[in-house]
This record gives C-alpha cells, structure tokens and sequence, in this order.
C-alpha cells in the first residue's frame, strides 16, 4: 500500500516536473510547420511523451497567446491544421531557452551536492 | 452515425461554442489520422472504440480545452458571495415576517393568506439571483479587491493589530439585518407607518415620518453600505470611524427632524410639554389617542436620539484617543 503511494507522489511529482517544460518542448519542435498527430510523433521520437488532450488545448493556447501561428491544409485525405512558431514565439523561446539551462545549471549543482 | 462523429457530438456538447466547430474539426482530423495509421483504413467499431476510450471520457476532453474556468463564482470572490447572500436572505426571510406580522397587528386580512406566504417563498430566489447576478458582473470584471495584487505592495502599511479595531461580524450582520428589515418595511408599507385605536380600529398615518420618507431612507441606506463595507474590510480604520461618524450625524439630524416635527405636531394639536396628555385630556376620544400615538413614536425617536448621539460621543472619542497614540509612537 504505501509503496503504491509512494508511486504515485513520485508520479504526480515528475509529471508536474515535466508540465513546465512541455510548452519549450513544443515551441522547440514547430520550428516548420507541422500538424498535431505529427507533432505527437516527432515528440515521442524525441523522447517526450505528450497525450492528445494535452498537445492540442496547450496549441490553442500558445496560439492565443501570439507564440504560434495555424492554418487549415487541404491536401490528401482530409483537412490539417498545422502550427507553426511565431516571431514573436521565436523570442519566447530565446528567454525561456535561458531561463531553462540557468535553472538545470542550479539544480546540476545541488544534486552534485549531495551526491558528494 | 459512426462512433467518430457521435464522439465528436458529444464533446462539442460541452465546448463553447466559439470555437467548437475548429476544436472538433481538429480532434477529427486527430482521430482519423490515428486510425488510419494503426489500422490503415480497415477499423473494426471495436478499434474505434478503443482508440475513443485511449483518448477520453468526452466531458474530459471538452474540460481540457475550458481552461479549467467552469464556474460563475471563482473562489477568490465566494466568500464574500456566500456572506452577502446569507446577509440577504435573513434580511429578506426577516423583512417579510415582520411585514406579515404587522400587517395581522394592523388587521390586514390578506397580510396572513396565502399569497403573503407564497410571496415569502418566490422572495427567497429572487433575492439571490439577484445576488448571483451582481457576483457573476464582479467576477467578469475581474473586480476582487481582497486578493488582487497591488503594484509596490508595502508591509509597512500593514495596519497595527489593536484589539479594539477588530470587526465584530455580529454587530454589523444585526445592523445590516434591522436596517434592511426597516427599509423592507418603509417599501412594504409607504405612507402606513402609524398608529391604531385598537386592534381593527381605525388606522392614523404618522404624517411627520411621511414628510420626512426621504431622509429616513437615506440615513437607513448609508448605515447599511458602512456595515457591509465594515464586514467586507473586517478591521476599522480611522477612515471607516470617520464614516461612522458621519453616518451616525446624518442619522442624529434626521433623528432631531422627527422629533422636532413631532413636537410641532402636538403643539399645533394644544399639546406640549414632555406628556402633556397625561395632564390634558381633551373631549374626542379618537384624537387624544391619536395624540398618544404621537407622543409614544416621539418618546421613540427621543430614545433614539440619546442612542445615537452617545454611540456618536463614544466613537468620537475612539477616534481622538487613536489619533493621540499615533502621535505618542515615536518614529511615526
């Protein structure tokens, strides 16, 4: 029983790790265009899991806040929406990218802390 | 109608219908893209149903795309919700007992049937949905004085914890209650506030407060709003003395107008003095008692009067004594 609780903890606690970094993830990945169930795939190729009912509410998101730009394509069997980065997205990520290799620096350096 | 399309019905049930037709155009999209690639084309109903269950009860989905804002009432502005409408409705459920009951003293037959019970009750929504309504207006508009953050926020302008400048939500709930049950009357009953020979006797109108209606509700009102002002900061502040001061003024002056009419009154009936009919009675019985109705509301008001004014002296007094410990601190 409480090693199942302590799955869980330790569930909810990485996942709460990863929900920050997920829009980066994101932002990273759209680079070109591209559409959600190709995003998904490129996401988990490059080792970042992502369900549907997260990707595409946090899209619209990102898309709401100036940071992605979509359009519907017509090509093939059925209509895509792709998304692709924005200008003003590019300079999110540059901040953001800093913020993210300043705060893995700092905890780098206190897990080698402890690991001494 | 396949799985797909009573799936996709069923989550734009949920979604606002701004952006519907683009979000379940792309969930689509989504799912037929999965289907074709884990199936190429030949789905059974039992792999759609699958997928379907992988990607999520429909309330789910349709919540993961609200943003999380499925309520009316937000918890930074429910607590405050919550006392104003129990406020309301004690003053409403109040209100509406005494206008009963008195309507039986004065021998109004159809202040007891049923429609005065069944206006008791449709009172009991109306009063908060209007409640509601007001809320749902300060929740779109963002308006949330308590926990909004303020630019430069000092701790130093913390105020200084003194006992004695705590609130007591009982004083200013029973002051808001009484004040609305007041007014519940004076709106119930316009131009009926008097006296009567005896019970199904004939009705006096009290022509003093009828002249001065306006007054009387103002003063009402402006007690009311420093009550629930004083409920919604929970501490005093010299500010809110200060209007309580004044509040307290404006009711003394529209204390000493009642009075004073009250006394033209009977002096313009041959009465003066403190209880001049206890000493001079005149021949018709029906004006002596009118007379004595008078008298008693003056003797109410003269009450009142004395009240105020000592609870006026008392915050007054508050007022300086605070203002001197100020001084005395040093570095203030």
């Amino acid at each position: 029983m409480k090693t199942q609780n302590q799955n869980e903890q330790l569930d909810n606690l990485s996942q709460e790790l990863r929900r920050g970094a997920l829009p980066l993830a994101v932002l990273c990945m759209l680079q070109e265009n591209k559409y959600g169930y190709a995003l998904i795939g490129d996401l988990t190729a490059a080792g970042v899991e992502m369900d549907q009912g997260t990707l595409y509410p946090m899209l619209r998101r990102l898309e709401s806040q100036g940071l992605l730009q979509s359009s519907w394509v017509v090509d093939g069997a059925r209509p895509r929406r792709y998304y692709v980065i924005s200008p003003q997205g590019r300079e999110v990520l540059a901040s953001l990218s800093g913020e993210w290799q300043k705060l893995s620096r700092v905890v780098q350096s206190l897990l080698e802390q402890i690991e001494k | 109608m396949n799985l797909v399309e009573r799936y996709l019905h069923a989550v734009g049930r949920r979604l606002p219908a701004k952006n519907r037709a683009d979000i379940l155009a792309e969930l689509r999209s989504h799912l037929n893209d999965t289907l074709e690639e884990r199936f190429g084309g030949q789905a059974s109903e039992e792999d759609v149903a699958e997928l379907l269950k992988e990607t999520g009860e429909p309330t789910k989905v349709a919540a993961s795309y609200t943003g999380g804002r499925q309520y009316l009432i937000g918890p930074e502005l429910y607590p405050v919700f919550r006392m104003v409408a129990l406020i309301v409705l004690a003053a409403t459920i109040g209100g509406q007992l005494v206008a009963i009951a008195v309507g039986l003293l004065a021998g109004e037959a159809h202040a007891a049937g049923w429609n005065a019970w069944a206006g008791l009750v449709n009172s009991i929504p109306a009063a908060l949905g209007s409640v509601v309504i007001v809320f749902l207006i300060l929740q779109h508009f963002g308006v949330n004085p308590d926990l909004k953050e303020k630019e430069a926020w000092d701790p130093k302008t913390l105020p200084a914890f003194e006992e004695d400048e705590k609130v007591k939500p009982s004083e200013q709930i029973v002051g808001i209650v009484f004040g609305s049950i007041f007014l519940g009357l004076l709106a119930a009953f316009p131009g009926k506030i008097g006296f009567i020979t005896f019970p199904g006797g004939a009705f006096y109108p009290d022509p003093v407060i009828a002249q001065y209606m306006g007054w009387i509700i103002l003063a009402l009102l402006a007690g009311i709003g420093l009550n629930v002002y004083l409920l919604w900061q929970g501490r005093w502040t010299t500010g809110s003395r200060v209007a309580q001061v004044a509040v307290n003024l404006l009711s003394i002056g529209v204390l000493v107008l009642l009075y004073q009419g009250h006394t033209a009154w009977l002096a313009a009936h041959g009465s003066s003095g403190l209880f001049p009919s206890l000493v001079k009675f005149g021949e018709d019985i029906a004006e002596n008692i009118q007379v004595l109705g008078m008298e008693s509301f003056r003797l109410a008001f003269g009450i009142a009067l004395v009240v105020t004014v000592v609870d006026t002296v008392v915050e007054l007094v508050k007022l300086v004594r605070k203002s001197l410990r100020k001084e005395s601190v040093p570095g203030n």
